[in-house]
């Protein structure tokens, strides 16, 4: 327990020196938030709690997707991996201490997000809390399975393009920002298919929003939950398959 | 003697014992039924040229790589069935260092120190390999000397019953060397086994006890430095007509 403690401290002091990765996880976030929440460009049916649930989105692919596999991909380059895998941290609690510090960066950024939100006229009254969790969770592992997967087969510089190019791809036409009721027809099959749709459509409805039509013909509503448990499943052991700890 | 050395100065005990070890990959046999042993006190150095296996069998050694077969026992256990426990005896620097550049020299050295949780003072440690003045100095701005001395410290935080050094005066100036060969001696002093990996054949005349030759994944030597070497012999000679 005291080497996962030790080394999810050296990763966050990491990541608190690397702006990059703030600009990414924190700064975009609470802009777009702000942005969007205060200056009236959105469809009128993206109302802020859809704003909320795409940046708590946005937030979650940020941290686990694109940031744990940018830093992870550049560490196995480096042979950081393999030289940790020698000390007596092993390669077990090295993972465990690198979620454990997406974990605790997430709730920084979620709890952040909310109480900027709510400082912009929203309500946390209508949020099922455990339903939050759970997504959350799904979510998580779902895009840290998809960052590990790039992370753990690429070179680190195809690495950070396809996990930049992912999160733009995803940001523009994954249901994140524009909902896929507005997305054209096929754009909105396919965008229904990507995690990130799945976890913002299950953000909306944790926050208390209204399951969009596109979701609610899907496997009588709740298509949205299996899509991301399917995700949150199959990542991960992709992941796992894929993963080397040398580069 | 510097207290970030300990072990047992009278052990001669067996560290290291390598068994028929095969390393394959793919249709390539890299290592081919490879065996030797390291006592501790002593410096097992392993030689070859580029591609003669000695880092494949340093990492298995390690337990970063797996074997395709054969058998590896090190501090008197079985290398398959590593834990933090063993892990935490056994230093370890990377030919290809395994620090990534922007780490500092204090914090990383730091970190370190409280992965094995031996008792070492990082202070005395970057002091020791004489990187004092470079506390807070990223790996990116540190010569290639002083790389390869930061990557030694990160071995040395181990407090070491078993030390493998892969290339550890590679790239560093003599300064820098008659560092690493006090360090090494310091090692050997307190009965810690020191395996080294090298290309550098003055060297390793100069600090080993025993040499491993390896050509093709095979041994082509095992015996003692000073059977090897004469007067007229160098060590050099003798690997290279081995590996001719």
């Amino acid at each position: 327990m005291k080497l996962i403690v030790a080394h999810t401290k050296m990763e966050l002091a990491t990541l608190v020196r690397n702006y990059e990765q703030l600009l990414l996880i924190l700064v975009i976030p609470v802009g777009i938030l702000v942005f969007f929440g205060s200056v009236d460009v959105l469809p009128d049916t993206v109302t802020l709690t859809r704003l909320v649930s795409s940046v708590l989105t946005l937030s979650i692919m940020s941290t686990a997707m694109v940031s744990t596999g940018i830093a992870t991909g550049f560490e196995r380059s480096y042979h950081v991996l393999k030289r940790l895998g020698a000390t007596p941290l092993g390669r077990s609690r090295l993972i465990i201490a690198k979620a454990t510090s997406v974990a605790i960066i997430e709730v920084v950024q979620i709890v952040l997000l909310v109480a900027i939100a709510s400082s912009m006229g929203w309500s946390i009254a209508n949020v099922t809390w455990w339903k939050l969790l759970f997504a959350i969770l799904l979510g998580t592992a779902a895009f840290s399975g998809i960052g590990l997967a790039l992370a753990g087969r690429l070179r680190a510089e195809a690495n950070l393009a396809a996990q930049n190019g992912l999160y733009l791809a995803l940001l523009a036409v994954g249901g994140i920002i524009v909902p896929i009721d507005e997305l054209p027809d096929a754009m909105g099959v396919v965008a229904r298919l990507l995690p990130s749709a799945a976890l913002a459509e299950s953000m909306h409805i944790s926050l208390g929003g209204m399951t969009s039509d596109a979701w609610f013909s899907y496997a009588s509503g709740s298509g949205v939950w299996l899509d991301l448990f399917g995700w949150a499943v199959v990542a991960p052991l992709v992941a796992a398959r894929l993963f080397r700890f040398d580069g | 003697m510097s207290t970030l050395f300990v072990v047992n100065p009278t052990s001669t005990s067996t560290a290291l014992e390598v068994r028929g070890l095969v390393i394959a990959y793919g249709d390539i046999t890299a290592v081919d039924s490879v065996s030797f042993d390291a006592r501790h006190g002593e410096v097992t150095a392993i030689l070859g040229r580029n591609g003669a296996g000695k880092t494949s069998t340093i990492e298995s050694c390690e337990g970063l790589r797996r074997p395709t077969s054969g058998s590896l026992r090190v501090l008197g256990r079985d290398v398959t069935a590593m834990d933090g426990a063993l892990r935490s005896r056994i230093g370890v620097m990377l030919q290809d260092g395994g620090i990534a550049p922007s780490a500092r020299v204090l914090p990383l050295v730091r970190h370190y120190c409280r992965l094995y949780d031996r008792g070492v003072d990082a202070h005395d440690l970057v002091t020791r390999v004489g990187l004092q003045h470079r506390t807070s100095s990223t790996w990116r701005r540190l010569s290639g000397g002083e790389r390869q001395r930061f990557s030694l410290a990160l071995a040395l935080a181990a407090r070491p019953e078993i030390a493998f050094l892969d290339e550890p005066t590679a790239g560093v100036d003599l300064d820098g060397r008659e560092t690493v060969r006090e360090i090494i001696s310091d090692l050997t002093k307190s009965g810690c086994c020191v395996i080294l990996a090298t290309h550098d054949l003055d060297e390793a005349e100069r600090v080993a006890d025993h040499a491993v030759v390896l050509h093709h994944g095979k041994v082509v030597i095992d015996d003692s430095v000073a059977r090897l070497c004469t007067p007229s012999r160098r060590l050099e000679d003798v690997v290279r007509e081995a590996t001719r």
